[in-house]
């Protein structure tokens, strides 16, 4: 028995859950895996180069930033990771690879690690770089092939309009509700297959690493008000599918609306979040000039969370009862 | 059904001595007995160096003021009355015995065959004053205080067995080989309180326990235990008048306030050995756990024991200890000497070592993910007080009701980013109270009675 040994001094708690940082973005990578399998199968293996040239990007960017500012190096915590995962699969597969080079200097550099790093940027750094990218390069960004690409052989790249540009330009989309549910459609990488998406979303309610309140408040929102306004002479049903299960609401409720740092943190506030989510991307489909408002909207109310966070402050134990008990004499 | 509270965390329990026997540690050598162990004024020596004592004895009172006496806990010579710094940074003397091994008990500590209808609400403060009992889940207010305190407000008396804390195993050993004598003492409380009806609380991890306090109360009805759900901290008086009266007490309130008083079990059972047997508080159960602790163990030891007695005691370390902690790992204190005594509030003994829960090492930061707001059982915002207490802004701590913290570490437990968030409040509520302090002492009237009603 060693009693000389010194002991350490440190205020309680003494235990902590094993459950850090690192952890919690594995389960989102592990979540998002699905999709990028999938999008491999539809998309073939560009698909693959895009992702992992993004992923590698952003960690490059977050590591060289930390060490010519002389900062501790935290790209194992693996958030950086995620970012660029999301950046690629926000780009349809026929994106050229340089853009990357720019949409993910904007994301790590400008986005998130000129605001403080992790925990501090304001909006999202995936979102930010999707619409950064968005509208420097619009032709690169909304040219959505259907099925297999192969650069050095463009021929068998077959363009077709998502179903939410079809809708609003007031035609029935090609493509079936079932097929977008599946991932059968022309999109960006990641969000093609709704199902899979969900199964990812369903991964993390189950792990803890997010609450249900964001998806399913923006996500409903959406589909209520589809069901409601049906566009292009399509049944309410019909309508609500095309817009839950195409366009980038479903990757953009479970995975990058939910983003910690860019989301509120008590369940009402998540639930006035999503909801806000919601109506903006409905107004934005219907009203503006875009077919997919998913991106603007999350980004838009990103910049509200403090507020969020404000008035939806919870009441501290016992405040409550105190009033009540001045205002009807003692409280039983 | 279970009852609970909103908020909190579930986690490893450790339990690993339930199963355990109280074992009596062999009588020390020497014992040293600070004369602070309570919440209230510091006792004054009633003896000399040099001067012989009985077990039992008397050896420190509080001359005014708030507090309770300190008894020798072994026969022998007093050596030497010395003042140290405690691990809390506060000084306090301390009086050291060496063990003369008679056991000579002090004559008047023998049962005096009365029972509970013969004691009178006067006779039992009186006794468990002279006990020197407080609070013995680890907050050490004086137990005579509470009670006197609580007369005629009180409608509700719970004894607290949640024992919601990792690794302690004190009170679950105590309901399973004394449930007579906490209940008997529970039944005196009642009587003294005069209320009809008292209720044990148990956490559900705990059946044995549970089953063992219902078989020994067989048909008697007047005294009910209770079932909560095992979550911490549900042994926090707050949350466990709101899982059984669903009353949310405000912070700087006394339970009293609301009709309810609490003991925690093991207190129960020295006010009934206080008032039946003249036995004044001397010893006491430990929990001596951690995963550097060879065999793991409960143990009644003398108060005043050195914790390395109590370590040896159970075989000694597998491997050097990283901390050695005081009480549970949730709200416990981490010690610099192996040789501090055991005293009053001192219910588990944690030796852990490094690799014990050990967090990535990468530099803490926040992520945002409001883990803390979902588990604050106070329904504070830890993240938002955290951040505003880093920049010194205490004065947005205060408006956001940092002072409501009780500091039982939930969220710096379920912090991903391993952000210090219980350090950074108590910052904050050093300086606020600090504040308070010095508006105080400058507004002399008003405030003064303010604090006197508290």
């Amino acid at each position: 028995m060693d009693s000389n040994k010194t002991l350490t001094l440190s205020p309680s708690p003494h235990v902590k859950h094993k459950n850090n940082t690192q952890a919690v973005m594995r389960d989102v990578l592990i979540a998002l895996t699905p999709a990028f399998i999938w999008s491999i199968v539809i998309y073939g293996w560009m698909a693959a180069v895009l992702t992992v040239l993004s992923v590698a990007l952003c960690v490059f960017y977050e590591f060289a930033y930390q060490k010519l500012t002389k900062k501790p190096i935290t790209v194992s915590d693996c958030s950086a990771a995620i970012t660029g995962m999301l950046i690629a699969f926000n780009l349809p597969v026929t994106t050229a690879p340089w853009v990357l080079i720019f949409g993910c200097f904007f994301a790590i550099v400008i986005v998130k690690q000129l605001f403080g790093g992790i925990g501090k940027n304001i909006v999202n750094p995936a979102i930010a770089a999707r619409i950064f990218m968005f509208v420097s390069w619009p032709g690169q960004l909304s040219h959505f092939p259907k099925g297999y690409y192969n650069p050095f052989v463009s021929a068998d790249a077959v363009s077709s309009a998502t179903p939410l540009t079809a809708l609003k330009g007031g035609a029935v989309p090609e493509t079936s509700v079932l097929e977008s549910f599946f991932g059968q459609i022309g999109g960006s990488l990641g969000e093609i297959s709704a199902l899979l998406l969900l199964a990812g979303g369903a991964y993390l309610i189950i792990r803890r690493v997010i609450t249900w309140h964001i998806p399913v408040a923006f996500i409903a929102t959406v589909a209520v008000f589809a069901f409601f306004f049906p566009q292009a002479g399509v049944s309410g049903l019909t309508s609500m599918g095309y817009h839950v299960f195409s366009g980038g609401l479903i990757l953009g409720a479970i995975f990058m609306a939910t983003d910690y740092t860019t989301s509120p943190v008590t369940p009402v506030g998540r639930l006035i979040f999503g909801v806000g989510c919601g109506l903006l991307t409905v107004m934005i489909r219907y009203l503006g000039a875009y077919p997919e408002g998913a991106s603007f909207a999350i980004m838009i109310m990103n910049l509200l969370v403090w507020y969020i966070d404000r008035i939806t402050m919870p009441r501290v134990f016992g405040q409550r009862k105190e009033k009540k008990a001045k205002e009807g004499g003692e409280a039983k | 059904m279970a009852h609970t509270f909103r908020g909190g965390v579930h986690m490893n329990e450790y339990k690993i001595t339930a199963s355990k026997p109280i074992e009596k540690l062999p009588v020390p050598e020497t014992v040293v007995v600070p004369l602070s162990q309570h919440i209230g004024a510091p006792c004054t020596a009633t003896v000399k160096v040099g001067d012989t004592v009985d077990k039992g004895q008397i050896i420190g009172v509080v001359e005014k003021g708030l507090g309770c006496p300190v008894h020798a806990s072994v026969s022998g010579k007093v050596s030497k009355i010395e003042t140290v710094i405690t691990p809390s940074g506060r000084k306090v003397e301390q009086i050291v015995i060496e063990n003369d091994g008679e056991e000579r008990l002090l004559a008047d500590i023998r049962h005096n065959g009365k029972s509970i209808e013969d004691i009178t609400a006067e006779e039992c403060i009186e006794a468990v004053r002279l006990a020197g009992i407080s609070g013995m889940g680890g907050a050490t207010f004086p137990t005579y205080a509470k009670i006197s305190s609580a007369l005629g407000k009180a409608k509700h008396i719970i004894i607290n067995s949640a024992e919601c804390e990792p690794f302690i195993t004190a009170n679950h050993r105590l309901m399973l080989e004394e449930p007579k004598k906490i209940i008997d003492g529970l039944k005196l409380l009642m009587r003294v309180f005069g209320i009809e009806k008292g209720v044990i609380a148990i956490e559900d991890n705990k059946m044995d326990a549970v089953e063992m306090l219902r078989k020994t109360l067989g048909d008697d009805t007047s005294v009910e235990v209770t079932v909560m759900k095992t979550k911490y901290p549900q042994g926090d008086e707050r949350q466990i008048i709101y899982a059984l009266t669903g009353v949310e007490l405000k912070s700087g309130k006394l339970p009293a306030d609301v009709g309810c008083v609490i003991f925690n079990s093991e207190t129960c059972y020295n006010v009934y050995r206080a008032v039946f047997e003249g036995m004044p508080l001397i010893e006491r159960i430990v929990t001596v756990s951690g995963n550097c602790v060879k065999e793991p163990k409960n143990i009644l030891a003398p108060i005043g024991t050195s914790i390395s007695k109590l370590i040896d005691f159970c075989g000694g370390f597998t491997e050097a200890p990283e901390k050695i902690v005081l009480g549970g790992p949730m709200m416990g204190f981490a010690q610099w000497d192996i040789n501090v005594p055991v005293t009053k509030g001192t219910n588990a003994v944690l030796a852990l070592s490094e690799s014990f829960n050990k967090k990535a090492s990468t530099p803490y930061a926040c992520l945002h993910c409001g883990k803390c707001v979902s588990v604050c059982p106070m329904h504070l915002m830890p993240l938002y007080l955290a951040q505003h207490a880093q920049n010194k802004d205490f004065e947005t701590c205060e408006k956001y009701n940092a002072l409501s913290c009780v500091e039982c570490g939930s969220c710096a437990y379920i912090c991903p980013g391993n952000v210090p968030l219980v350090q950074l409040i108590r910052l904050a509520k050093g300086v606020i109270n600090d504040k308070r302090r010095a508006q105080a002492a400058q507004a002399p009237k008003p405030e003064e009675k303010k604090e006197e009603k508290k």
